[in-house]
């Protein structure tokens, strides 16, 4: 199978990760929302219509071979996708995600699983969506605050994931060194 | 077909870069029957779970390191086959086609006592030709893009060990006295939050405990406060003697016709809320270059849940609009839900000022941090009886025993001056002093 990567968007899901920790998920009662249990790295997580999820399944033996350069490479991918809209991230040592500063608030989450060196997973950047359910959510200590973003929150307009779908791709393909070739799948 | 000699699983090189992986799953038990190159656990490396494979086919005769672990690369992980104990060669269990390993698998050994952590690999020489750096420093001091030349070494013969980039990287210092002025490092102006520096190493007699979620998070947070918000606090004393008695009368009326508690805790936020109304940037909140000010009081009060577990500051909505016995209900009523963990997210989001109560263990002072993107935070402290001078209609003095009580206002000084914090405190103290039989 050569390199693919999958660009899309999930419905209203709480992902949960190997490290997920109890307590760490509080959902209100009624809301709109899945919680499945995943094989990635990372806790919790939320993912929702809105947001640009993007699954690199990549050989790593190709790719460097090392899974710190490939979180690395996944948010250089990330710096060059936001500042293709003008928005400038970063990253923070020892919290791997795509953080804008400052105040630090996240704008991307990184979550992968290793098979034989071949990647699933991958990063969730927040385009346009409501990001109160990270903290109210999910955040199990209640004291963060605007701790997550969304391209559109920092733009002050409305995005489309479809808009920031060219961009993300060709991010990839110019830190992984790929030449795209397209295939649209029916929608899940 | 078990083998007759045991094989060593070990923390697989995950890169270049990777020098520990921590265990977070696994897949097999002592005494179950594995294949070769069937995944064994689970370990994850920063946001990267990788499934370990074993090297061979057996039962699994031992683990060695458990769940939640971190370890360093080369670690005994566990043993298939053999007798449990038995010492067999190692085979790696680098996932798939053997990493061409750079470094040595041992590539540092936690040392008994970590103040004697020189490396003693025989790495060669790297960099200024002045002393060793193994490879560990290299690695540290290649993320960090500093000279390891630049840093004073306290290991042997002014090696520069493990522990000494580290603390350079940190804070530009070293455990012991440098022999040179540290340059400043380029990685200490980040103002990231506290990032976790060093993999952790249990010396003697130590225990390692991860930290929970919550811990953690409370971590980032307390950091990322003290690093927002220029923290001043300013105490005052409040004589509480009217409060004690208006509240010993109404405590039974409260407990008997509404099942609610007046508590000190519940006067104290009643006067609080009065006294915001008249300090608006008190409640208020810096958000880029505009104050922000409110027509609302969203109480929020600092809850610690049970056995040390954490802390949590739910809210009390619309406080302004809340009397004494509406104050009681809201307080009991979160305090209740955060320790039965019951808060529905809405309870810990929107507070715009908060209250700390350190004062049950009788603590009469203390420097609360602002729960941001607040302003300030009232620390309340223990009420205790004290001597104190007082002054009658006659003007003659006297000393009296008085109910007493410390509060500390902590505010983010760049928003509110000391002056300003002062009278709040003046204004707070009175509203406290001077509470009627009327008053609700």
């Amino acid at each position: 199978m050569p390199d693919t990567v999958l660009l899309l968007e999930h419905p209203p899901t709480i992902t949960l990760g190997r490290r997920t920790e109890d307590g760490e998920v509080h959902v209100p009662d009624g809301a709109d929302v899945a919680i499945v249990d995943v094989d990635r790295g990372g806790k919790s997580t939320y993912h929702a219509p809105g947001q640009l999820v993007c699954y690199p399944i990549l050989d790593l033996t190709r790719h460097g071979q090392d899974v710190k350069k490939y979180c690395r490479d996944l948010e250089e991918a990330l710096f060059r996708t936001t500042a293709a809209f003008g928005v400038e991230s970063t990253r923070i040592e020892g919290l791997t995600g795509v953080w804008l500063k400052s105040p630090p608030r996240k704008i991307a989450s990184i979550g992968i699983h290793l098979k034989k060196w071949v990647s699933t997973h991958g990063y969730a950047l927040n385009v346009d969506l409501d990001p109160t359910p990270f903290t109210e959510w999910i955040t199990a200590c209640g004291l963060e605050d605007a701790m997550f973003t969304s391209l559109a929150r920092e733009l002050g307009r409305p995005v489309t994931v479809d808009e920031v779908r060219p961009a993300a791709a060709q991010a990839l393909a110019d830190v992984f060194g790929f030449a795209f070739s397209e295939t649209a799948l029916a929608a899940a | 077909m078990a083998s007759t000699t045991a094989v060593d699983v070990v923390m697989p090189q995950m890169g270049v870069s990777v020098s520990e992986g921590t265990i977070t799953k696994w897949l097999k038990q002592v005494g179950e029957h594995i294949e070769a190159d069937e995944a064994l656990l689970e370990i994850s490396t920063d946001k990267v779970d990788t499934e370990v494979p074993s090297p061979a086919s057996g039962t699994v005769s031992e683990i060695l390191v458990q769940e939640g672990e971190t370890v360093d690369v080369g670690t005994l992980l566990a043993r298939i086959g053999g007798e449990p104990g038995a010492a067999a060669p190692a085979a790696p269990a680098a996932p798939e086609p053997a990493v061409e390993e750079t470094e040595p698998a041992a590539e540092e050994t936690p040392a008994p006592t970590p103040a004697a952590a020189a490396p003693a690999a025989a790495a060669p020489a790297s960099g200024n030709g002045k002393s060793f750096v193994s490879p560990v420093v290299a690695r540290i001091a290649g993320e960090h893009g500093v000279d390891p030349s630049q840093v004073p070494g306290t290991g042997t013969g002014g090696r520069v060990t493990k522990k000494d980039i580290l603390a350079f990287i940190e804070g530009g210092t070293t455990p012991s006295a440098p022999a040179q002025p540290p340059a400043p490092a380029p990685a200490a102006a980040a103002p990231a939050p506290a990032a976790p520096a060093a993999p952790a190493v249990a010396g003697t007699g130590e225990t390692l405990e991860l930290m929970s979620a919550m811990r953690r998070g409370i971590a980032e947070h307390m950091r990322r406060s003290l690093d927002t918000s220029a923290h001043v606090t300013s105490a005052i004393e409040v004589d509480m003697s009217k409060v004690v008695q208006i509240r010993g009368k109404l405590k039974k009326e409260y407990e008997s016709a509404y099942g609610v508690n007046p508590t000190f805790l519940a006067f104290i936020a009643r006067a609080t809320v009065e006294t915001l109304r008249e300090y608006p940037w008190v409640n208020g909140e810096l958000r880029g270059d505009s104050i922000v000010t409110r027509n609302y009081v969203n109480l929020g009060f600092a809850v610690e849940l049970t056995d040390g577990k954490g802390l949590i500051v739910p809210v009390v909505k619309n406080a302004e609009g809340l009397n004494l016995l509406g104050m009681a209900r809201g307080i009991s009523d979160i305090a209740a839900r955060a320790r039965n963990k019951q808060l529905t997210p809405d309870d810990v989001a929107g507070g715009t000022f908060t209250i700390t109560n350190p004062g049950g263990y009788g603590t009469f002072h203390g420097t609360p941090v602002i729960s941001q993107p607040q302003a300030a935070i009232l620390g309340t402290y223990a009420i205790v009886k004290r001597p104190v001078v007082i002054t009658d209609e006659r003007g003659t003095d006297a000393i009296a025993i008085r109910s007493m009580m410390n509060l500390t206002l902590t505010y983010d000084h760049r928003l509110i001056d000391g002056a300003l914090a002062g009278r709040f405190l003046r204004d707070l103290r009175e509203r406290l002093e001077g509470w009627g039989e009327s008053d609700y």
